[in-house]
């Protein structure tokens, strides 16, 4: 029997869990990472039981009446498409939080190593998890807003949680880089508020089903470009991707999948907010991004290969590969569309295991310049096997669920039927041949070949615990499983953009 | 049930890469015998399936689970015609003989679990590729062959010594991590350039199931026609994939590198069966193309052929001259299956050259690939004992071994007889269809080219096995045989019987060898002109069949005699004549380092790519990562210094400044005004009114 408030649980839960982690932190201690992590099972069974629900084919709508007067009330909407992402948002936050208990004592005893063995200890601990868990509610949030005001504030709420995790956790420049993304993500978000500012204008209503009303109006070229530039920069597209390799060099990597999440779900509201509502007018702006996205794909893979330091490598990854999905996107087919979005969600679980793979790395050397690294499949096996996995979650080879998001994406491009979707496309597939090489070359230059004396001396070093493990294994099972089975999230997308995109 | 047989196939190599971990949990002999059991298994599955080639009017057979059906169509389904079960039976067959090779040779190596597991997948995952009833899932069993290969050739990850490949000094080594990441990017450049024209070929026939494709081309190739260009596009990046995988010009390099993995794996996948994968596909696109010429009047798709065609032929003289002047016994033997795959891809690119030569060429093109399956896995598995016995990889360092290895020599030498093209063995038989097929199709430059490759690869052959076998043994064979205990001799059991297996394999394959090519002739005919309707006219032998043989004997005669005279009876003096002539280390020097191909693509593409990616990273984002991050934030500090400077200066300024002089100046003359005195208030007050009054009155 699904709760007939499923999808304000689905947010609110991990926001009480991260209150009461908040208040009773010494009480609870070390087991306030259990805590965060038990709120997240239970939204992942809620979660679960809306997808049954949703893909048995209705939709799942709740309205929630703030004030009478004036009339002020929420709605949260779940349709196949916002399940999907919710669902695998929630996963990858899930399986972070669950590594994170090991990790972030890492990061205490890095930073804060007088209040080892203290209350202070247990505070910053406590402290990490109440904010990570506004996370979830962020992600959620996005998913199921129904309107652009709320859409605003959840995105406002991840900016603003962020800095503060970065701020507290990250590494040697993390005051000022945390400072940079909060900038960067009110620089996006005023855009967005420029935009949302114009649809309430000319549609008196801030709704997403409303949006479309103002289809054909010349200020609707204006909303779409202004939404865009503040995404681009959110998605990290050349030339608004500076802030990328900083913000992801610099945090703490226990939240870089989500880091990912972050930039990469931008592409998801641009769907739901500007391509589906208002289809004819951005059919102009397709090919432009087309354009820089299969442009960002080579600069952000060439700017990978390049790289020396164990976090900027997926840093620079997630410049590429949030170009891919909006490839797909700027494509402007049903398929291309659908694909792009897999891949959005492909990429992120992909580059959670790569990036968690190299925090491992860095956990147990203590070393982040791959001058120094080499050889370590010797001592860790399990960790080399989940980067490899990791990269090529990220190329799209099978089983992985990229691989069949990729198909579908390209073969959605391919759909365009004229030049540029050829030529655009051809050179896609290329680029992504600059994804399996990094992918290749950083598995040997990080495990295989010789050890170096000193890291074969180090008896240290070997695989981490199971709990940091498990959940990155989790998540290369769940995309093996989506990759044999792309059907669940296919059908889940269908009625939601190939329905829609058939009716222009 | 025969389609259950093909299901199995594949069912029964995953459960062994499953069951591996778990078996090796009770005892590595458990697990040995479940990885060897499963590719038995496997290996009885696609022999059951045999039977179906008698009664051909049964096939093609399918069996079809809808994997993807919105937005795309991919069902995931298995294909049985006489194409692919005859490749399957070569693929299963032989990689059940090397699993039990593999059971003596990996003998106490530690990283023998991921071996079994990846040897398992490699063989569920080739005959997804074979068996896929569509494109799609064609590609994916080829992307993950690709991976076990990748996995395969680096096996030996942490770059031992022992286990380079290479040199020798002072020329370069190769460690196998290295040489899997060059595999692996190189056939991926295909890969990606293939996948590319599937989804090409998609977008106009609206299927990916090869059956479909076929049925339907009459719709989806006059529609494609109609944009020029579009037909050669999609003909080069198909062909692109097999290129790659199939080690073809101009992505062939990656092969001699792929050496670096345990022998078996050579013998299995860069020999027998992956590197056929690229043949295998050119026979599944040629209905398509030749229908799209010979039926549908497009001109386009002659290119199709005339590009596997060429390719093939270069590749073939190409690779047999660098194998030449080779030393180490592997790369030899690599450099003789590029060329071989090559004559393959000769045969089935002519087979569109003409109506009355498609099944020919078709036949020769798949009989090349069964002969040399055998035999070239033969000799792989034989090199492997061989090196392990000699200590070395070079066969300058081995010599008189016959003595020592009996029977790895005949098995050897029955192998190589047939890779010469020796009557009756089977490479004789194959060899000899390709160079008709190449002949009635009137491109006698092909032909000669062909020929050519026949003499080189005679050479060759008899260079390696002379200086493997025969004439004196080597200073370091002389040591090794010195060290008590020395194991310069036969491999364990399972080594010897699999050698002896395939040699036997060999034998038979030679002596029913005419029977072999009329069936497929048979096979392919029905297949092709019968099942599919492609029209073809009947064969009228433009040249003798003596003459081809001819041809075939004598390119052999005059390969082997000089390398007799050379490496085998020494009556020629090899190290005189590359000392005399200049033009001998010229032409050495040239072939030894591959035609300069590898220089190249390392300088242009490896350091090439590399130097970008520095020049994108150290140069362009410092440039524009300091103009956004620090100039613009500069820009901005600087106006805000303005504002500051303008609000100190300038609003300050006015406001303090004018307050300062009211103060001060205004304030001190206005003050006098302040008297005390009434009557000069009243006065003022007077004359103000007066001013005010008038000026009202005024107005």
């Amino acid at each position: 029997m699904m709760p007939s408030t499923i999808l304000l649980q689905i947010i609110f839960v991990p926001a009480l869990a991260a209150l009461l982690i908040l208040l009773f932190r010494f009480q609870l201690g070390k087991k306030s990472g259990w805590l965060a992590v038990l709120s997240l099972v239970y939204t992942m069974v809620l979660l679960l039981m809306a997808l049954f629900h949703i893909h048995g084919g209705d939709p799942i709508q709740e309205n929630y009446q703030i004030l009478q007067n004036p009339d002020i009330s929420v709605t949260l909407i779940a349709d196949g498409l916002s399940i999907a992402v919710a669902l695998i948002c929630n996963l990858l936050c899930l399986a972070l939080g669950t590594y994170s208990i090991k990790y972030i004592y890492h990061r205490i005893e890095v930073l804060y190593p007088e209040t080892l063995g203290n209350k202070g200890e247990t505070s910053y601990y406590a402290c990490f998890f109440y904010l990570f868990l506004f996370f979830p509610v962020g992600f959620m949030g996005v998913s199921f807003a129904s309107d652009l005001v709320l859409m605003y504030f959840f995105l406002e709420v991840l900016t603003l949680f962020l800095f503060f995790l970065m701020a507290y956790f990250g590494y040697y420049e993390r005051v000022w880089v945390a400072v940079m993304c909060l900038i960067w993500g009110i620089f996006s978000a005023l855009f967005f508020l420029a935009a949302v500012a114009i649809i309430y204008s000319q549609t008196g209503s801030f709704q997403f089903d409303q949006i479309h009303t103002m289809a054909g109006d010349p200020l609707a070229f204006w909303v779409i470009l202004l939404a865009l530039i503040g995404f681009i920069a959110k998605l990290a597209i050349v030339p608004l991707h500076v802030w990328m390799p900083w913000v992801h060099a610099e945090h703490p990597t226990c939240i870089a999948g989500l880091l990912a999440v972050y930039a990469n779900i931008a592409a998801y509201i641009v769907v739901r907010m500007l391509i589906l509502p208002l289809w004819d007018d951005f059919q102009v702006f397709g090919p432009p991004i087309m354009i820089l996205a299969v442009i960002t794909m080579i600069y952000g893979s060439l700017l990978t290969l390049a790289q020396t330091d164990m976090k900027r490598i997926p840093a620079c990854s997630t410049i590429s590969q949030s170009a891919y999905s909006m490839l797909g996107i700027g494509a402007l087919t049903a398929a291309s569309i659908e694909g792009g979005l897999f891949f959005f969600l492909s990429h992120i679980m992909g580059k959670t295991v790569f990036f968690s793979t190299c925090g491992i790395v860095v956990y147990m050397t203590h070393i982040r310049n791959l001058k120094y690294l080499g050889g370590l499949g010797a001592k860790m096996p399990i960790t080399a096997i989940l980067f490899l996995c990791g990269g090529l979650m990220l190329a799209g080879i099978p089983p992985f669920s990229s691989f069949a998001a990729e198909v579908v994406m390209f073969a959605g491009i391919f759909e365009r039927g004229d030049t540029l979707g050829l030529v655009v496309g051809i050179i896609g597939l290329m680029a992504i041949l600059l994804t399996i090489s990094y992918a290749v070359h950083f598995t040997r230059k990080i495990f295989f070949g010789p050890l170096p004396e000193k890291l074969a001396k180090n008896n240290h070093i070997k695989d981490p615990p199971w709990s940091m493990l498990a959940p990155l294994i989790l998540i290369i099972l769940v995309s093996a499983f989506l990759g044999l089975y792309p059907t669940l999230v296919m059908e889940l997308f269908e009625p939601v953009i190939s329905a829609a995109v058939a009716n222009m | 049930m025969d389609t259950q047989l093909a299901w199995l196939c594949l069912i029964f190599p995953l459960i062994g890469v499953l069951l591996t971990p778990i078996l090796a949990r009770i005892s590595t002999q458990v697990m040995n015998f479940g990885a060897v059991f499963f590719s038995f298994l496997t290996a009885v599955m696609a022999v059951m399936m045999l039977p179906l080639l008698f009664s051909v009017e049964r096939l093609p057979l399918e069996s079809t689970f809808v994997w993807l059906h919105t937005p795309i169509q991919v069902s995931f389904g298995v294909l049985l015609d006489p194409l692919s079960i005859i490749v399957a039976n070569v693929v299963a067959v032989i990689s059940f003989f090397i699993m039990v090779y593999c059971v003596g040779y990996m003998k106490g190596d530690p990283g023998i679990m991921r071996f079994w597991m990846l040897m398992n997948a490699f063989i569920g995952s080739m005959l997804l590729l074979v068996l896929a009833n569509n494109l799609i899932i064609i590609f994916i069993g080829w992307k993950l062959v690709g991976l076990c290969s990748y996995g395969l050739i680096g096996f030996y990850y942490r770059d031992e010594k022992q286990y380079w490949i290479g040199g020798p000094a002072p020329y370069k080594f190769d460690v196998p991590s290295a040489c899997g990441v060059k595999a692996f990017i190189v056939t991926s450049v295909g890969d990606m350039l293939m996948l590319g024209g599937i989804l090409i070929i998609y977008f106009y026939a609206g299927t990916f199931n090869v059956l479909e494709l076929y049925q339907t081309a009459p719709e989806w190739i006059p529609t494609m026609a109609a944009t020029p260009g579009m037909i050669i596009l999609v003909s080069i990046l198909l062909i692109a994939g097999p290129v790659g995988k199939s080690a073809q010009f101009p992505l062939h390099e990656w092969l001699p590198e792929a050496m670096s993995g345990p022998g078996p794996v050579s013998a299995l996948i860069h020999a027998a069966t992956m590197v056929k994968s690229g043949v295998f596909l050119i026979a599944r696109f040629i209905p398509i193309f030749y229908y799209g010429y010979w039926m549908g009047g497009v001109e386009e798709a002659m290119y199709f052929f005339i590009i596997v065609a060429w390719i093939g032929a270069i590749t073939a003289f190409l690779a047999a001259s660098q194998g030449l002047v080779a030393t180490e016994l592997k790369k030899i033997l690599a450099f003789s299956t590029v060329s071989q795959i090559g004559f393959m891809m000769l045969a089935l690119g002519v087979a569109g050259f003409a109506q009355d030569i498609l099944v020919k060429g078709y036949m020769a093109g798949t009989f090349h690939l069964i002969s040399h399956a055998v035999f070239k896995a033969c000799l792989f598995l034989c090199a492997g004992t061989v090196i392990h016995a000699a200590h070395s990889i070079y066969i300058t360092d081995m010599g008189a071994m016959r003595k020592y290895l009996p029977y790895t020599w005949i098995f050897m030498g029955l192998a190589t007889l047939s890779l010469i093209g020796v009557p009756p063995l089977p490479g004789f038989w194959s060899k000899e269809a390709v160079l008709m097929v190449t002949l009635e199709s009137h491109h006698y430059a092909l032909f000669t080219i062909a020929v050519v490759t026949v003499v080189f690869t005679a050479f060759y052959s008899t260079r390696y096995f002379a200086m493997m076998f025969h004439g004196r043994a080597s200073v370091h064979i002389n040591k090794e045989t010195r060290k008590p205990h020395h194991h310069v001799g036969e491999g364990y059991f399972p080594q010897t019987f699999a050698c002896g297996a395939l040699a036997v394999g060999i034998v038979v394959l030679g002596l029913f060898g005419p029977m072999v090519e009329h069936s497929l002739y048979g096979l392919f005919n029905y297949k092709l002109v019968e099942g599919l309707g492609l029209s073809t006219v009947t064969h009228v032998p433009d040249f003798s069949t003596l003459l081809v043989v001819a041809f075939s004997v004598g390119g052999v005669l005059i390969g082997v005699v000089p390398a007799y005279l050379l490496y085998y009876s020494r009556t020629w003096d090899a190290n005189a004549i590359y000392e005399n002539s200049r033009i001998v280390r010229m032409v050495h020097t040239f072939l030894w380092n591959r035609w300069y191909i590898n220089s190249f693509y390392n300088l242009v593409f490896v350091s090439g790519f590399m130097a970008i990616a520095r020049a994108v990273a150290f140069r362009i984002e410092v440039l524009v990562d300091g103009l956004i991050q620090r100039i613009l934030p500069a820009g901005v500090y600087g106006l805000s210094r303005f504002s500051v400077w303008f609000d100190q200066k300038g609003i300050d300024g006015v406001l303090d400044g004018t307050a300062h002089h009211v103060q001060n100046s205004a304030g001190g003359t206005l003050s006098r005004v302040q008297s005390g005195k009434i009557q000069e208030y009243l006065a003022l007050a007077v004359i103000i009114a007066l001013i005010i009054s008038g000026l009202v009155w005024l107005i």
